[in-house]
């Protein structure tokens, strides 16, 4: 009870100061919260940007399918290199050490290659959550108790059915923690494709919106994304509790 | 051949092989014409023009890690400092949690259109940036291993009449080196990543900078040869941090 008044406290007081502080210094610069309420009733009666309802859709058309494509290539490469011995000891580490690259190098190749439009948004948000899922399964894969593999292999099961009736359901915890990370990292390759260059969405809202210098405007759209952000982020957490409860 | 050794030449061998046979397919698709060498040059091409890039490319990687080493720093220095406040003072860190969650969660590039508005153009900008990249996953793992110190060793500590002082420095400290080093590993790659995003952005130097207007001009085998560069540049320093670690783990034991 205390905590939490003490984080209401927090709240109001950083936004109290916030305003104080952006009235003395530049409001059009710091934009106090009193200017963003309007901005935000102005941008969701779509006087501002009429546009808003196509761009939240396409943003989160482009995240859907990269995290999709990302699912199934991450599966299915992780399984690849998991499932043989020779494959993991050998490309195990290149997928490692890439990963430690910042995947943005990539993007200006992406664009160059799949221009301004959303596949390059894609195809960024696939590559950023590519990585935590190919690993998460390398990981998982080595954590099966190798004498239920034995046995399903025994009762003549098929290496895919063995990874699909085995080895999935047993390591399903690290499993749906990669799936977890690969779809924040999915959202954030989409919005950062966005921003760094696009026609169409709401990155290039947020551009246009900065670009002008309507600096309201542009909170506002932030805060929108944002509550998309939320929002995929609370239904992925409902899935991962289900999930987890059923493997547990 | 003991078999533990032959199994690590045969994966070797596989790597070997198998990436010059990627690099002879490509070399042989794009001689042929199957692809358009506008966006996909042969890596002769890419040799070539990584030849002709050097000196711009390696004065923009040198620009890039001057950055990054500034926001690394700060990161590492704010993150620990902030992690050992959280960390130890239990009411600040129950209050503080989802705020801290929230602001590390959150993607960063959100931010970056203000942070250009206040900052402007250059290397303000890129090193802020890429301090709140790097600061959070610091703060994060730092503050979770100072709260999860073996209790029983502060009591002991205190029991022998430590001093505040002496229990941070001789107890606290050495417990969560190994996560701060986690932090540090994690962190360089955040900082790396937000100081090329603004270059990217915005920039007028730098790495990302290279890149975007290398992709904008359509030379496609001088952006993969400075990406390439780039690439191996930052596993280059992920590696390092890693021999670092391992040495400094040697040392704690």
């Amino acid at each position: 009870m205390r905590v939490l008044l003490g984080r209401l406290v927090v709240l109001v007081g950083a936004l109290a100061a916030w305003e104080v502080g952006a009235g003395v210094a530049n409001p059009l610069l710091y934009v106090p919260p009193s200017a963003v309420v309007p901005a935000l009733v102005r941008l969701l009666s779509l006087q501002s940007y009429p546009e808003l309802p196509e761009s939240l859709l396409l943003t989160l058309r482009e995240i859907v399918l990269a995290y999709a494509l990302a699912i199934v290539a991450g599966l299915a490469v992780g399984a690849a290199l998991g499932l043989n011995r020779l494959a993991g000891r050998a490309f195990g580490p290149i997928v490692a050490a890439l990963y430690a690259v910042p995947a943005v190098v990539w993007y200006p190749s992406l664009m160059l290659f799949f221009g301004l439009d959303a596949a390059s948004k894609v195809a960024f948000g696939f590559l950023l959550g590519f990585f935590p899922i190919t690993l998460a399964v390398l990981a998982g894969i080595r954590q099966v108790n190798p004498q239920l593999i034995a046995v399903a292999r025994a009762f003549g099961a098929r290496p895919p059915v063995v990874f699909v009736k085995v080895m999935i359901p047993a390591m399903l915890f690290t499993l749906v923690g990669g799936l977890r990370t690969g779809l924040a990292l999915a959202v954030v390759g989409v919005i950062v494709g966005e921003i760094l260059g696009s026609k169409a969405g709401m990155g290039s809202l947020i551009n246009h919106a900065y670009g002008l210098f309507r600096t309201p405007d542009y909170v506002a759209l932030v805060c929108v994304t944002l509550v998309l952000i939320v929002g995929i982020d609370a239904i992925a957490s409902v899935v991962e509790r289900r999930a987890q409860r059923w493997s547990a | 051949m003991p078999p533990a050794t032959s199994a690590r030449t045969r994966a070797r061998l596989l790597q070997a092989v198998s990436l010059l046979a990627l690099l002879g397919a490509w070399e042989g698709v794009a001689r042929a014409g199957w692809v358009d060498p506008l966006f996909v040059p042969a890596p002769s091409a890419v040799a070539g023009a990584l030849g002709r890039i050097a000196r711009g490319a390696l004065a923009g990687l040198a620009d890039t890690l001057l950055k990054t080493a500034v926001a690394y720093a700060m990161s590492v220095v704010g993150g620990v400092a902030l992690g050992f406040v959280l960390g130890s003072v239990p009411v600040l860190r129950q209050v503080l949690h989802p705020f801290v969650v929230a602001l590390y969660g959150m993607p960063k590039i959100l931010v970056l259109p203000w942070i250009m508005l206040l900052l402007g153009f250059g290397t303000a900008p890129a090193i802020v940036y890429g301090t709140i990249h790097g600061l959070f996953p610091i703060l994060v793992l730092v503050a979770g291993g100072v709260r999860d110190v073996d209790r029983t060793l502060i009591s002991v500590a205190r029991a022998f009449g430590a001093t505040p002082w002496q229990l941070y420095w001789r107890v606290v400290l050495p417990a969560v080196v190994p996560t701060v080093l986690a932090g540090m590993r994690l962190g360089i790659v955040f900082c790396l990543l937000g100081v090329l995003v603004v270059e990217m952005f915005a920039g007028v130097r730098g790495m990302g900078h290279v890149l975007s207007s290398l992709a904008n001009g359509f030379q496609a085998p001088e952006l993969f040869a400075a990406t390439a560069l780039v690439s191996a540049a930052s596993i280059a320093i992920v590696l390092a941090l890693d021999a670092l670690n391992e040495r400094l783990s040697h040392w704690r034991r």
